[in-house]
């Protein structure tokens, strides 16, 4: 099924350009590489961008730059390492996305863990959210704005179904307590600038294991 | 040309290639704020990477320029994240493919002249917004805060004009 909530077409920008921050880039990656029309309009930005490209100036290069490159083009390519094999029942990410999941999950709340994906210490950080069948996320808000996409079953969210590739935009002011349908657990990719701010007790009692 | 690279390790191609590509590329990273010496290691980079890359190009897909751009970004992006253990980028375009049909390449290369048209008609809002998310290295809320606009004014110009690209060109470009 294709997604049915997208990036603004301000992001598929961003993304294209490749002015994202990395944990953004990661939601909107995952996103695009299972939405048919958003990786249509990520195609024609590259090729904008190509074109963008293809008209700029030159800018004198080193005079031995040709030989230069002449002579590396005779050395052996550097073996790229295979990165880890897809999960069937997740849609398609990086293989960083996927070793995250099996190394560094911690329980947050009842049915909820979370895997930290980046190490950035700048800017926005990339984590795993997964919430058990039925359970929720206790009711929080956030310290910034939070990006998030769906990588294996449904969440609702204000009323709101959110299905595999969907992406959602949350504003730092949003107050919520997102929910796994009684299918299957959830697991969605995040990237937001720092911790959860937990709204009721429940979450008060779990934060301190929360520390994203 | 980069047929030829993937098909003949052709040298001659490759060279007359770099020739085009290698300065406009340090030129790309010039203007994202790359020092001289690490936009012409860059640019290197790049066009070595196409050498190497070469059988996974599709030019049904994209036109060489296309593809060199997504190269050069990528490696720009990944050059910036080393030190801070972010992922490189990943990029399912640049790990294909099947291989290309022979009279292909005329086709994207009809397409770069089409898009290059089709940015020209732009209005002149649209066109800087557009420029500046290429070429500045800054995400669309700092373009917003440089330019001294709103957020939102930035978005919509930014929406705007893709709709606008997409009425010009989807009706070619599969």
């Amino acid at each position: 099924m294709n997604p049915s909530h997208h990036p603004s077409e301000a992001l598929l920008i961003d993304y294209s350009a490749g002015s994202l921050d990395a944990a953004s880039e990661l939601v909107i990656g995952a996103h695009v590489g299972s939405c048919a029309a958003c990786a249509r309009d990520v195609s024609l930005l590259d090729k904008v961008g190509g074109a963008l490209l293809d008209d700029l100036p030159p800018a004198p290069t080193a005079l031995d730059a040709l030989a230069t490159a002449l002579a590396r083009i005779e050395r052996p390519a550097p073996v790229a390492s295979p990165g880890a094999a897809q999960r069937t029942d997740w849609i398609r990410v990086p293989s960083a996305v996927l070793e995250a999941a099996t190394k560094r999950r911690r329980w947050a709340a009842p049915g909820v863990w979370i895997a930290p994906v980046t190490g950035d210490r700048r800017g926005k950080r990339a984590y795993l959210l997964r919430i058990a069948k039925g359970m929720s996320v206790p009711r929080h808000t956030h310290r910034g704005d939070e990006m998030v996409v769906v990588l294996k079953g449904v969440y609702v969210d204000g009323g709101v179904s959110h299905h595999p590739g969907d992406f959602a935009e949350n504003a730092v002011e949003l107050v919520h307590k997102p929910e796994a349908t009684m299918d299957g657990e959830c697991i969605c990719l995040i990237a937001a600038d720092g911790a959860l701010v937990p709204r009721d007790w429940v979450g008060r009692l779990f934060q301190p294991f929360v520390g994203i | 040309m980069i047929v030829l690279i993937a098909r003949k390790r052709d040298r001659g191609a490759f060279a007359t290639l770099f020739e085009h590509f290698a300065p406009r590329v340090k030129s790309y990273m010039l203007r994202l704020g790359v020092a001289n010496d690490a936009a012409e290691e860059l640019a290197q980079e790049a066009l070595l990477t196409v050498w190497r890359k070469a059988e996974a190009y599709d030019p049904a897909k994209s036109a060489a320029s296309t593809w060199i751009f997504a190269i050069a970004r990528n490696l720009r992006i990944d050059v910036a994240r080393r030190d801070n253990r972010a992922p490189p980028r990943d990029d399912p375009v640049l790990e294909l493919s099947s291989p290309p049909a022979p009279d292909a390449a005329i086709s994207a290369n009809e397409d770069e002249v089409r898009v290059g048209e089709a940015i020209a008609t732009l209005p002149p809002d649209q066109a800087r917004v557009i420029a500046l998310a290429f070429f500045s290295d800054k995400p669309h809320s700092e373009i917003a805060a440089e330019l001294k606009l709103p957020l939102g004014t930035v978005k919509s110009r930014l929406r705007l004009a893709m709709i606008r690209l997409r009425a010009r060109l989807e009706d070619d470009l599969r």
